[in-house]
C-alpha cells in the first residue's frame, strides 16, 4: 500500500515538472513526426525490395520509430536525476521514509507516460498514409513500448546516480545509443543485414521488441517473434528495476 | 544506552575505501545529545562532521559501533529513524520545478499525512517561517534566504523529534542568518533537539547549547561552548612589541615559560598567550617586559572565543579551514 500511495505521490510531481516545461512536450512530439516526414519519404522507393518484402515501407518503419521513441524516451532519465543530486532533492527524500522502489518509479512511469502521448500521435498521423491498425495489436505494441521506456530510463536513472557527473553519462549514453539502435534493426530491418551483424544483433535486447513490434504493427499478435520479444523485455524490465532499486538504496548521494 | 537521550553514539566508525587503502573516516565516537537541546557538531573539512551526519541520518551505512537516534538503533531500523527525524542537507533539497506549497504538501504525504493533513501543516510553516508571499511561487526563483527557510519548513513538516542540519547557514547573509538563529530557537523552545554542523564558529557560540569538535574521526573536545572556552582556551593576551629589543621568537619562549601561560602562539608579528586569568595576570606579564626592556606598542585582552578552542584542539585555525571570516587580530 506504502509503495502504491508513494509511487503515485512521486509520479505527480514528476510528471508535473516535464508539464512545466513545454519545450520537450514540443520536441516529444514533434521529433518522430520529422522522422516519419523526412526519412520515411527517402524510403519510399524501397518497397518491394529485400527488407521490405512483406509490403509497404510504413509497416516496416513505423514500428521502428516507435521503437527508437521508447527507447528515447528513457534514455533522458538519468541528466534529471543529477540534477535532482545536485540540489539536494533526492538526498531529502532518501530521509523520509519514502519507499525506495516508488522513488525510482516515480521517474520511469513519467518517461512511460510522456512517451505513450506522442506515440498515439505518430500513429494516428500514418493512419491516413496507409496504415492499416489492428486494435489488439497495437494495445499489445503499446505495452512492449512501455517495457522499452521502463527499462531504458531505470538504467538512466541508475547510471545518472553512480556516476553523478553529466558529462559521463553523457559520453556513455550516446556512445551506446548508436550501436544498440542501428544494431536492432530499428530505421533499417536487419534482415538486410549480413551474417555476422545478425549475430551481434541477436545480442541486442532492443532488437527482439523491435522485431516483434513489426509482427504486432501489422496484427500477427500470436508469433513466436513476440512471445520472445515480452520474454526478453519484461525479464529485462524486472532485472534492470531491482537493480535500480538497490542502486537507490545504496546511493550515498 | 540511556533511554532519554536524543542522540547517542557508541564507537561509532566508518572506514572508506579508497585506491590508496582504507581510510578511516570516523573512528569511534561517542555521542550524548540530550533532548531539547541545540547540539553544534564542530571540526575542520574532511574531519568526519559530514560522514557522521550522514549515519546518524540512514544516509550512509554504520560500520562499527552503535547509534541511537530518538531512542531507536539507526542500524536496525533505519525505517523507524527516518519517521523520527527531519534532516536539511546542505545542498538544500527543495525541489525548485515545484512550489513552495508543492514542495510542503508532497513532504508531508510521504511521512503520511492526509493531503487536509498535509495542507494544514503547510499553512501553520508557511507563516511560522514567513514564507506566505512567495509559497505560490516555484522554489527556483526563491533567495538564498527563502530558499532556506523553505528547506527548514521542509525538514519539520511531520514534526519531527530530532532535527538534523547540515551548514544550514552557509552562504546566507548576516541579515538571515540572524533570522534563521532565531526560528532555530523558537523550534528548540517547543522541544525540538537540533543537531547541527557548522563552519562559523560564531554560530556554534550563539545558537548550541553544547557542541563537539571532531577532528580526524575522533571527538577532541565536548561540552557547552562556555565551558570549552574557560577549559580549554582561557582567556587570550596578544601583545605586539616594537620591533628590534628582543628578537620575537626569544621573548615568546621565556612567556611560554611563565606558569601563567597556558599556551600561545606567534601571529605575524605579534604574540597570542592563552592565560586562565587574564586581568590577573597583565600585572606579571607587564613585570616581566619591564625586567627585560621590552617596550609594547599594542597589548590586549580578550575572552576566548570557540575560534580559541578550535585552535587549542585541532591546531587548525578554522580560518586557515578557509571558512571563517578573517578577523584582525593585533589589536
Amino acid at each position: 500500500m506504502r509503495l502504491i500511495h508513494d509511487t503515485r505521490l512521486l509520479f505527480w510531481r514528476k510528471l508535473l515538472e516535464a508539464l512545466r516545461s513545454p519545450a520537450w512536450i514540443v520536441i516529444g512530439i514533434s521529433t518522430p513526426l520529422l522522422y516519419l516526414a523526412l526519412f520515411m519519404t527517402l524510403l519510399d522507393r524501397l518497397a518491394g525490395s529485400p527488407g521490405f518484402a512483406s509490403g509497404d515501407v510504413i509497416d516496416v518503419f513505423v514500428p521502428g520509430i516507435l521503437c527508437l521513441m521508447a527507447f528515447g524516451s528513457g534514455t533522458g532519465a538519468g541528466w534529471i536525476v543529477i540534477s535532482e543530486l545536485e540540489s539536494g532533492v533526492l538526498e531529502r527524500l532518501r530521509v523520509t521514509p519514502t519507499n525506495r522502489f516508488a522513488l525510482l518509479m516515480g521517474a520511469v512511469l513519467r518517461d512511460v507516460v510522456m512517451m505513450i502521448v506522442p506515440a498515439l500521435a505518430v500513429i494516428a498521423v500514418v493512419i491516413p498514409f496507409g496504415y492499416d491498425p489492428h486494435l489488439l495489436g497495437i494495445l499489445a505494441l503499446l505495452a512492449l513500448l512501455c517495457l522499452i521506456t521502463a527499462a531504458t530510463s531505470a538504467i538512466s536513472n541508475a547510471l545518472g546516480l553512480s556516476l553523478r557527473e553529466i558529462g559521463t553519462l553523457a559520453a556513455i549514453v550516446t556512445g551506446v545509443n548508436l550501436p544498440l539502435t542501428l544494431l536492432s534493426g530499428v530505421l533499417l530491418p536487419m534482415s538486410l543485414a549480413p551474417q555476422w551483424m545478425r549475430a551481434l544483433a541477436h545480442l541486442n535486447p532492443l532488437y527482439y521488441a523491435v522485431e516483434a513490434s513489426r509482427d504486432l504493427a501489422a496484427g500477427t499478435i500470436g508469433s513466436s517473434t513476440v512471445g520472445q520479444g515480452f520474454i526478453v523485455m519484461i525479464g529485462l524490465t524486472g532485472v534492470v528495476l531491482w537493480w535500480c532499486t538497490r542502486v537507490y538504496q545504496k546511493a550515498v548521494a | 544506552m540511556s533511554q532519554n537521550a536524543a542522540i547517542e553514539t557508541n564507537e561509532l566508525s566508518k572506514t572508506f575505501k579508497d585506491r590508496t587503502g582504507p581510510v578511516h573516516a570516523v573512528r569511534g565516537v561517542d555521542l550524548c545529545v540530550l533532548p531539547g537541546e541545540i547540539f553544534g557538531f564542530l571540526g575542520p573539512n574532511g574531519a568526519g562532521k559530514s560522514t557522521t551526519l550522514r549515519m546518524l541520518t540512514t544516509l550512509l551505512p554504520i560500520d562499527g559501533g552503535e547509534a541511537y537516534v530518538a531512542g531507536v538503533d539507526v542500524a536496525r531500523r533505519p525505517d523507524a529513524v527516518r519517521r523520527r527525524i527531519g534532516f536539511v542537507g546542505q545542498a538544500g533539497g527543495a525541489d525548485l520545478p515545484a512550489t513552495g506549497w508543492e514542495n510542503l504538501i508532497l513532504q508531508g504525504q510521504l511521512y503520511g499525512a492526509s493531503r487536509e493533513g498535509a495542507v494544514k501543516r503547510a499553512t501553520e510553516l508557511v507563516e511560522l517561517l514567513d514564507l506566505t508571499e512567495f509559497a505560490d511561487r516555484k522554489a527556483a526563483t526563491y533567495s538564498g534566504g527563502q530558499r532556506r527557510r523553505l528547506e527548514i519548513a521542509l525538514g519539520i513538516m511531520h514534526r519531527p523529534e530530532v532535527l538534523f542540519l547540515d551548514e544550514p547557514t552557509t552562504g546566507l547573509d548576516p541579515q538571515n542568518r540572524a533570522n534563521l538563529w532565531q526560528h532555530l530557537r523558537e523550534l528548540r523552545a517547543q522541544g525540538t533537539t537540533i543537531f547541527l554542523t557548522t563552519h562559523y564558529l560564531e554560530e556554534a557560540d550563539a545558537l548550541a547549547d553544547r557542541v563537539a569538535i571532531i577532528d580526524h574521526g575522533r571527538i577532541v573536545a565536548e561540552g557547552s561552548p562556555h565551558t570549552l572556552k574557560q577549559q580549554l582556551a582561557g582567556d587570550s593576551v596578544i601583545l605586539k612589541p616594537r620591533s628590534g629589543v628582543i628578537p620575537l621568537d626569544v621573548l615568546f619562549h621565556e612567556l611560554c615559560g611563565q606558569q601563567y601561560v597556558r599556551d600561545g602562539y606567534i601571529e605575524d608579528d605579534a604574540i597570542r598567550l592563552y592565560v586562565a586569568n587574564g586581568t590577573g595576570t597583565l600585572p606579571h606579564i607587564f613585570e616581566l617586559l619591564k625586567q627585560r626592556n621590552v617596550e609594547i606598542e599594542t597589548i590586549s585582552l580578550s575572552e576566548p572565543s570557540l575560534d580559541d578552542v578550535f585552535l587549542q584542539t585541532t591546531g587548525r585555525s578554522q580560518r586557515d579551514a578557509g571558512h571563517s571570516q578573517p578577523e584582525d587580530v593585533a589589536a
